[in-house]
C-alpha cells in the first residue's frame, strides 16, 4: 500500500437520530499514516461521524470503507477482523471500572491473542511505559486523574498495534500541559509506529501541533476539507472564525 | 425598588430585579384577594434581570393585572420572548389517542427488545459453553462467588425461619386435629416446591438482579459497552454471558440449600413443640420427598435464574440518562424480576398440580 493509499473513504453518508439529520451528505477520504482532524462546532457531527466510522451507529444512507473494505455491508465476524486492527480512545477513556490498570490493557490481548499471561503482562507494562504510566500498573480506574485515564485508555488503544488511531476529544477537559504531552504521545506514535490517527477536537492549539489534514463539520455537513494552509487559502467565513483568522 | 403604592396601584421606580419578584408577588396576591383591579406600574423602572423580566411578561398574560411598561421593559420582554422561544421544537402536545398509540408501540417495542435480547443471552451463553473465547478468563467462577457464596448465609438464615415460621403456625393447627404427623408433609412439599425456590430467587433477585441491572447501565453510561466492541468483544458474550451461566448454576443450589435448611426449621418445631421423634420426622420425610418434587424444585429455580439475569440485562442496556437513570433501571429490574418470578411460579405451581 502506497503512503497515499485511502485508508478509510466515506461516500455520501447521511445519518439521522429521531428523524432530524445530524450528518448530511459527508464525502471523505483519510489517507494512510496521516493525522486526520475531524472538527467543526458542538453539535456539528463530529462524534457522530466518528462513531459511523467504527460501526457504533448504522446510517441512513452512504457507504463508508475502511482498509477497502464496505463495513455496513459486511458480516459481524468481518467486521471484527476490521476492529482487531483499530483502537479507539473514548472521550472519558471508557476504562473498565472494576477491573485495575493492567487488566484494562490486558483486555485485547487475552482476547485476540494467543500469547500467555506472562507475556500479556510484559507487553501490557512496554505499554504502560509507553504512555509514561507504568507505575499505574496495578491501581483502579477510579484512583486515576482524567488525564491519566486517557494515556491509560490509550495504551489499550494501542495494545494490538492498531493501524488505525481513533481519538474523541483526547485533551477535552485537560490542562494545557498534560494536553501537549498527549499530543506528544500522538505524534510519537505516528512517528514510531506509522500509525494512521483520526482524531474528533476542537482544541486549537492540538489541532496547529497535530494535524495534517482537517475536515470542518457545520451542522452534519463537510464545508471544507484539505491542509491548515489550505484551510486559510479557502477564505470560508466559518472556518476562518474558528482558527481566529476573520 | 421604591414604592409608592395606592389602593389598586404598585409603583416601582429604578430597579425591579429577582429580588423584588417576592415582594411584588406577595402585594398582587394581597390586592386579588380584595377583590380589586390592580395596576402595576413600572414605567419609571429602568433596570431589570432575566428573572424579573420573565416575572413580567408573565404578568402580561394576567387579566386580573394591567402592566405599564416602560420601553425598557418593553424591549427587554421582546428580547426574552425573542430568545427563549427561538430555538422552541415545534411538538404539539399528542391527545390522548395520539398518547394511547404511543403507549401501545413502546409496550411492543419493549417485549420485542427482550425477547430479542432473551434470544441473544440465550444463543452467546450456549456458545460460551462450548468456547471460552471472548469472555473474561475466570469471570463464570467470579460471577458464581458473587452470586452463589456470598448468599448463602442470608439464604441460609431467611429459609431457615420461613421453615421454622411456617412450621410453627401449622403446628398449633394441626395439633387440634391430633394431625401432627402430617407437618412433616407440608413442610417438606412447601419448602421443596414453593417456598424455597421462591424465596431464594426473591433473594437473589435484590442482591444480584439489582448488581446486574446497576453494572450493564453504568457500563452504558460510560462508553465501557462500546468500548468492548470496538475492541471486536460482544457485550453480551463478555458481560453477561458469565452472569447467565453462573446464575444457571448458582440459584438451583441455593435453592437445594434452602429447601433442606426450612425443612430443618420444620424438624425443630416438629421435635420442640410437637414432641414428634427424629426418627419419625426423618422417616416421614424421606418417604414425602419424591423426586417429582425435586425436579419441580430444581425447574423453577432455572427459570427464576434466567428470568433474573435477561430482566436484570434488559433494563441495564436500556437505560438513559446519568446517575437517576442507573438507579431507575435498577429498581425496574428488581420491581420486574420479583414479579416474575412469583407469577411464573404462581403459572407453573397450577401446571404441575393438575399434570402430576
Amino acid at each position: 500500500m502506497e503512503k497515499n493509499d485511502k485508508i478509510i473513504r466515506i461516500k455520501n453518508l447521511i445519518a439521522s437520530y429521531d428523524g432530524n439529520t445530524v450528518l448530511d451528505g459527508i464525502d471523505l477520504d483519510i489517507k494512510k499514516g496521516e493525522i486526520f482532524v475531524i472538527l467543526g462546532s458542538s453539535g456539528g457531527g463530529k462524534t457522530t461521524l466518528l462513531k459511523h466510522i467504527i460501526g457504533l451507529l448504522k446510517p441512513v444512507h452512504g457507504t463508508i470503507e475502511v482498509f477497502g473494505k464496505d463495513i455496513l455491508s459486511m458480516e459481524h465476524y468481518e467486521f471484527d477482523t476490521i476492529l482487531k486492527k483499530v483502537g479507539v480512545l473514548f472521550q472519558g477513556g471508557a476504562l473498565i471500572n472494576s477491573m485495575e490498570v493492567w487488566e484494562n490493557v490486558a483486555v485485547p490481548l487475552e482476547q485476540h491473542s494467543d500469547l500467555s499471561l506472562d507475556v500479556i503482562k510484559e507487553v501490557v507494562k512496554y505499554k504502560l511505559g509507553l504512555v509514561k504510566l507504568g507505575h499505574a500498573y496495578s491501581l483502579l480506574p477510579s484512583e486515576l486523574s482524567g488525564g491519566m485515564k486517557k494515556r491509560v485508555a490509550l495504551a489499550r488503544a494501542i495494545a494490538l498495534d492498531p493501524e488505525i488511531l481513533f481519538f474523541d476529544e483526547p485533551s477535552a477537559g485537560l490542562d494545557p500541559i498534560t494536553a501537549a504531552e498527549l499530543d506528544n504521545l500522538i505524534l510519537n506514535l505516528k512517528e514510531k509506529m506509522g500509525i494512521t490517527l483520526v482524531v474528533v477536537t476542537h482544541e486549537l492549539e492540538s489541532i496547529k501541533r497535530i494535524a495534517d489534514r482537517i475536515v470542518y463539520l457545520q451542522k452534519g455537513k463537510n464545508i471544507f476539507c484539505g491542509t491548515i494552509e489550505e484551510a486559510k487559502k479557502a477564505g470560508i467565513d466559518e472556518v476562518d472564525r474558528f482558527f481566529g483568522w476573520a | 425598588m421604591s414604592d409608592q403604592s395606592s389602593k389598586y396601584r404598585i409603583v416601582v421606580d429604578g430597579s425591579f430585579t429577582k429580588f423584588d419578584i417576592g415582594n411584588m408577588k406577595k402585594k398582587i396576591e394581597n390586592q386579588k384577594r380584595g377583590d380589586s383591579d390592580i395596576i402595576i406600574d413600572l414605567s419609571g423602572a429602568n433596570k431589570f434581570d432575566s428573572l424579573s423580566v420573565a416575572f413580567c411578561s408573565k404578568l402580561e398574560s394576567d387579566r386580573s393585572v394591567r402592566l405599564i411598561k416602560s420601553p425598557e421593559l418593553e424591549s427587554e420582554i421582546a428580547d426574552f420572548n425573542q430568545t427563549a422561544g427561538s430555538d422552541k421544537a415545534e411538538t404539539p402536545e399528542p391527545d390522548f389517542t395520539e398518547k394511547l398509540v404511543l403507549a401501545f408501540y413502546g409496550l411492543f417495542y419493549h417485549i420485542r427488545d427482550f425477547i430479542i435480547l432473551a434470544a441473544d443471552i440465550f444463543y452467546f451463553s450456549f456458545v460460551s459453553v462450548i468456547s471460552s473465547k471472548g469472555r473474561k478468563k475466570g469471570s463464570v467462577y467470579e460471577q458464581i462467588n458473587l452470586i452463589g457464596n456470598n448468599a448463602v448465609p442470608i439464604v441460609f438464615l431467611l429459609s431457615f425461619l420461613i421453615g421454622l415460621i411456617l412450621s410453627l403456625q401449622s403446628a398449633a393447627q394441626l395439633r387440634q386435629f391430633g394431625a401432627n404427623i402430617f407437618l412433616v408433609d407440608l413442610i417438606v412439599i412447601a419448602m421443596i416446591t414453593e417456598m424455597g425456590p421462591m424465596i431464594t430467587a426473591v433473594i437473589v433477585a435484590g442482591r444480584s438482579g439489582s448488581a446486574i441491572a446497576a453494572e450493564i447501565s453504568t457500563m452504558k453510561i460510560t462508553e465501557e459497552l462500546d468500548a468492548l466492541k470496538v475492541m471486536a468483544l460482544n457485550p453480551l458474550k463478555y458481560v453477561v454471558a458469565p452472569k447467565m451461566l453462573a446464575m444457571t448454576l448458582s440459584l438451583p443450589a441455593l435453592t437445594i440449600m434452602a429447601n433442606l435448611v426450612g425443612i430443618f426449621g420444620g424438624f425443630i418445631i416438629a421435635v420442640l413443640y410437637l414432641d414428634l421423634s427424629p426418627n419419625i420426622f426423618f422417616d416421614r420425610a424421606v418417604d414425602v420427598m419424591s423426586l417429582n418434587f425435586w425436579g419441580q424444585s430444581i425447574l423453577k429455580s432455572v427459570l427464576f435464574s434466567w428470568l433474573i439475569v435477561i430482566i436484570g440485562s434488559h433494563y441495564g442496556f436500556r437505560v438513559k440518562g446519568g446517575a437517576e437513570g442507573v438507579g431507575k433501571a435498577t429498581t425496574a429490574s428488581v420491581v420486574a424480576s420479583i414479579f416474575a418470578v412469583i407469577m411464573t411460579d404462581a403459572f407453573l405451581s397450577l401446571i404441575f398440580y393438575f399434570e402430576f
